[in-house]
Parts: structure tokens; sequence; C-alpha cells
């Protein structure tokens, strides 16, 4: 169903109105309340009265990753402390982490935002849902969490961590729906398989995020666990989960316009993409109290479309990622997506979907190894045709690749399962 | 017609004995085992008392196996048994894909374990030559 009709189905003019007026306020705000922002908006001569409109938004300055680093921790908050009422902070995996901060109201718009999403996925007030995010300062948790809430959903929080006691109370809760992200549905879907009890769960929808997914993934989960799939999409930095899903159509994500203006631009030259065409996703905050960014820099590269959907929403919609701009590895001078590797595998359909990339420079020379492991329902007696199989593997690969690949199988279960965010490369370039 | 197990295992150090500690621990008797090897992976392939306990026990310590047929003759204990034995399938025109160890077996005549590309078709000649083929409980005994 949809949620809020009123603000997912307006017209394109109501939108670019409503944005307008909405970034008018926000850049007064934050010209008078964050230093940072206005000594740029400084350097660049650009006062606030300059913004007058929704079609101004491409003279606002971007704002990067390494911005909200230097400004750790609460630098460009733009609201006093008394007024924020909690914090998150994204995994610092190189330096510092990245910490975000939420008022009363932006926890407000928060739920609102992913309760929208839980009723796209058909998840109502009867609906039992797991939330297997990690609860704590990651948002996805908690994210999930309020917006179940606040649907009139029960929600079992679940975090991460205990896979046979998520199953137990999946099955004795007769939990309907779930939330973590698609490779922990994945093991999930395995351990159900392996304790012969995909039969006895009630799951109809779930919820995946933080990290990408193919589409093929996702039909994989879905004949696994015969239940819909859903792709929810966000980032700390201008909310958590719920600044976009997708809807039944499976045809990109549903960009939640009333708050966040999404741009894609080309990451060389900054030029604004046109519509359809692929480049990095930037985002702009225009309701958010505490930590309102301009023009926030993703790195996830995507299109947009401003056509209204089949579902009757008419918010913009950004395709299913290609990536992102940092974890493209180059290898002989070749642009390597690990989703373009587990694309092609789930294609050919004769492996299992656990793959990882590891690279490494031998002679000077890079060298892709993909190591992939042996399912059992494809295991030959003959050694001639699991040569066979590594060399289809192969060719498979460098066709879509278009780069060669030393292709090894694996025993079942080598390759990490994690609970988060998959590891899918090992660059081991980097350690040279 | 005898069952054998097909177990993929990495060519790594102690990766067989992965194989022989799940064995072990659950009491299973091996009767014959062969491996094959290639550079980066081998098939282990094993004979033993209980085929189907061992593939549950050994896909839940984390191996893709398969069960299959396998042909296993009486071969006595002297010089061209053997050859006479491949002769046979060869005039019958059937391929061998791999032939391996022999059966102990308590106070009986040794077994050779072997794969064609036409497993019932060379089970008939050898029969019709007088061959005594064995089945499962033979060599669960």
């Amino acid at each position: 169903m949809i949620w809020n009709e009123a603000k997912e189905c307006m017209s394109r003019d109501e939108i670019l109105n409503m944005q307008g007026v909405r970034l008018k306020k926000t850049v007064k705000r934050v010209y008078h309340n964050v230093e940072f922002y206005r000594k740029k908006m400084q350097q660049m001569g650009l006062e606030p009265g300059d913004i007058r409109g929704i079609e101004d938004l491409n003279k606002l300055p971007f704002t990067t990753k390494e911005d909200l680093r230097e400004n750790y921790p609460f630098g460009l908050f733009a609201v006093p402390q008394s007024e924020v009422v909690r914090v998150h902070a994204s995994s610092g995996t190189t330096g510092k982490a990245t910490v975000v901060g939420y008022t009363r109201k932006d926890i407000d718009i928060w739920q609102e935002c992913v309760t929208r999403v839980l009723a796209m996925s058909g998840i109502g007030a009867n609906d039992k849902i797991q939330v297997a995010y990690g609860y704590g300062l990651f948002t996805g948790g908690l994210g999930l969490h309020y917006g179940a809430e606040n649907l009139g959903a029960t929600v079992i929080p679940m975090s991460v961590g205990n896979t046979k006691r998520l199953i137990t109370m999946m099955e004795d809760f007769e939990a309907t729906a779930i939330a973590c992200t698609p490779s922990y549905l994945l093991h999930i879907a395995e351990t159900l398989e392996e304790m012969g009890k995909v039969d006895k769960i009630k799951l109809k929808a779930a919820i995946c995020g933080a990290e990408p997914w193919t589409e093929n993934m996702r039909r994989e989960i879905e004949a696994k666990l015969n239940l819909k799939a859903y792709d929810i999409y966000g980032l700390s930095e201008i909310l958590g989960p719920g600044v976009a899903a997708d809807c039944d159509a499976h045809n990109g994500l549903h960009v939640y316009e009333d708050h966040f203006v999404p741009e894609v631009i080309n990451p060389d030259t900054l030029e604004t993409c046109k519509e359809g065409e692929v480049g990095e996703l930037v985002f702009t905050t225009i309701t958010k109290e505490a930590l309102p960014l301009f023009r926030y820099r993703t790195k996830d590269l995507t299109s947009i479309s401003y056509d209204p959907c089949e579902c009757g929403r008419t918010i913009a919609r950004i395709s299913r990622f290609k990536g992102r701009s940092d974890d493209m590895l180059i290898i002989r001078g070749v642009n390597v997506f690990p989703s373009q590797v587990e694309a092609a595998l789930l294609e050919m359909g004769e492996t299992s979907p656990h793959y990882i990339l590891i690279v490494d420079r031998v002679n000077n020379l890079d060298i892709l190894e993909i190591q992939v492991e042996v399912a059992e329902h494809f295991f030959s007696d003959e050694i001639r045709k699991l040569e066979g199989l590594t060399k289809k593997i192969s060719h498979v690969l460098q066709t879509a690749l278009g780069l060669a690949v030393k292709v090894t199988l694996v025993e079942p279960k080598t390759i990490a399962r994690s609970e988060g965010k998959a590891k899918r490369v090992i660059d081991k370039r980097k350690l040279l | 017609m005898i069952q054998q197990l097909s177990i993929f295992v990495q060519n790594e150090v102690g990766s067989v004995a992965k194989v022989t500690a799940i064995l072990k621990s659950n009491n299973i008797n091996l009767r014959a085992i062969a491996s094959f090897d290639t550079p980066e992976f081998a098939i282990l392939r094993i004979v033993v008392d209980q085929p189907e306990r061992a593939k549950a026990v050994l896909t839940e310590g984390g191996f893709a196996v398969t069960v299959s047929e396998a042909i296993a003759v009486e071969l006595e204990d002297k010089p061209g048994v053997l050859h006479d034995l491949l002769q046979v399938i060869a005039d019958a025109g059937f391929g061998v894909n791999y032939i391996y160890s022999i059966v102990i077996r308590s106070g009986k005549v040794p077994l050779i374990i072997l794969n064609t590309d036409n497993l019932e078709g060379s089970k008939s000649v050898l029969k019709e030559k007088g061959y005594s083929v064995a089945e499962q409980e033979d060599v669960v005994l």
C-alpha cells in the first residue's frame, strides 16, 4: 500500500515547489548555524538569498565523507546539543568514524520514511517483523525498528549474531517479515535448508539493504524462501535506511523527495548527468535539523528517472546500483565491480553464489583470482566435468569482465559468511 | 553394484585427514579409498560400510559429496586376471573411467572396483563371462 499518498504521489511541479521552499529555509538556517558551510559559501561568493528555488541547487558546494571526518564529531551539527536526541556512527574502516545526529523531528521523519518503505513492501500492523540488522551505532537496527513500530507491526528486535536463535523465533513466533542484509538472508536460507525447516517458516517479505546486491540474488532469495524481497537504501549521513526503496515493480528505488533531493553527477567533471545517465548519486537534505547536508557525495553509482512508476508513485526513482565508485577495482586497466562477478555466476547457474575476488600483483602484473564454492548439487564425480566447470566459469567471467580470470573451486562453506556487509574482495596489492 | 562416495577436497595439507576424522568419530568403516588429484583440488573416492550415513555426516562437516554406483568384481590372486577382465570390457566396446583399490574382506577373495561409461552393460558382459560381481551387502560384511 501507499502509506503517504499526499507525499509519494505529488505532481512534478508540486514536488519542485515544495523542494524549493524547503531548500531555501535549510540554506538560511545552515548558513547561520554551521561555520563549515558559511565559510565555503563565502569563499564561493554565495549568499543564502542566491538560492531562490530548487533550480539553484547546483550552486551549492558539495560535501564529502572527508568533510564529516574533518569535523569529527559534531562540527557539522546545525542545532545546539540540547536538541540532539540521538547519535549514530558508521564503522570507521578507514580513519575516524562518521558521526551523525538527530533531533526529535529528525527521528520522526526517519521513522515515517521507514514506515513508507515497509508499507510499500506489503507489511502492515498484522505482521511480525524480525529486525536482524545490528542494533547500536549502526543505523540499520534502530532505523528499521522504529519504522516498524510506527507502522504498528510487531517488532522482534533480533539484531545479529545468533542465526539458530533467529530461526527458532522465526518458527515459534511465526514471523511474517524480516529485515537484514541480502547476504545474511542467503546464509539464513542455507541454514534453514540444512535444518530442513524451509517449509515451517511463514515469512512473506524481506527488506534487504546495507550492501549492493543483484536482481539474480533477489530471485535466488525469493525462490529459496518463497517470499518477496525488497531493496531498501540509505546512508547514515543522509538519514539511515529509508532514503529510498523499491516497490513490487522492482524498477528502481523510490526516493522520498519531500525530504531528500537526489542528483546524479559525473564524478570526474562534477557536472549534473542527464536523466537516465549513470553517475554518482548526490543528496541534499531539505528537512533535516541536526545534520543538514548539501550535495553529499554518496560514491554510489546509479541513474535517475522522473517517470511516474506503475505503482502510482510519482517520486524520482534511482536505478539498482551499478557499484560504488570507491569499491571499483582497476585490474590491468579494466574496471571490475564484484557485483558483475556475482551477476555472471548466478546467471550461469552452475555454482553457488559464494565467491571471493583475490587481486594480487605477480611480476608487476595484476592477477585476478576468483574462488567459488562447489555447490553439492553441481559437484560431479568426474574430474573432467569439474575441470570443464572451472573452464566454463573462467570463460563466463572473462566475457563479463573483459579480463582473464583464474578460477579456483573451493570446498563448500569455506568462504566466510558475513552477518554484516559481505566481504567480496581481498586486494593483496594494497599491502605492498 | 556397490555404492561409492566421491568427496571434493581442496589440494592442501590435512584435507584428506579432515574427511577421515569425520569417518572415525562416527565409527564408519572404510573398505576402500582412492584419491585422484589435479593441481587445485582432488576427488576422494571411498567405499564404506554405511554410505548414506557417511554422506550425511560429511555433508554436515562442510564437504560436497555425491554417492554413485561402481562395479566391484571378485578377482583371484594370480597374474593376468585383471588383464582378462579389462579385455572383456574393451571387447564389449566400453571405456573404463577409473579403477581403484581392492576391498579387503576377511576370508574372501579381493574385489577390484571400476567405473566405466556403461555400468549396466559392463556388469552384464562380466556376468556372462562368469565373473562374480559384488553387491553392496558383500562389501559391508
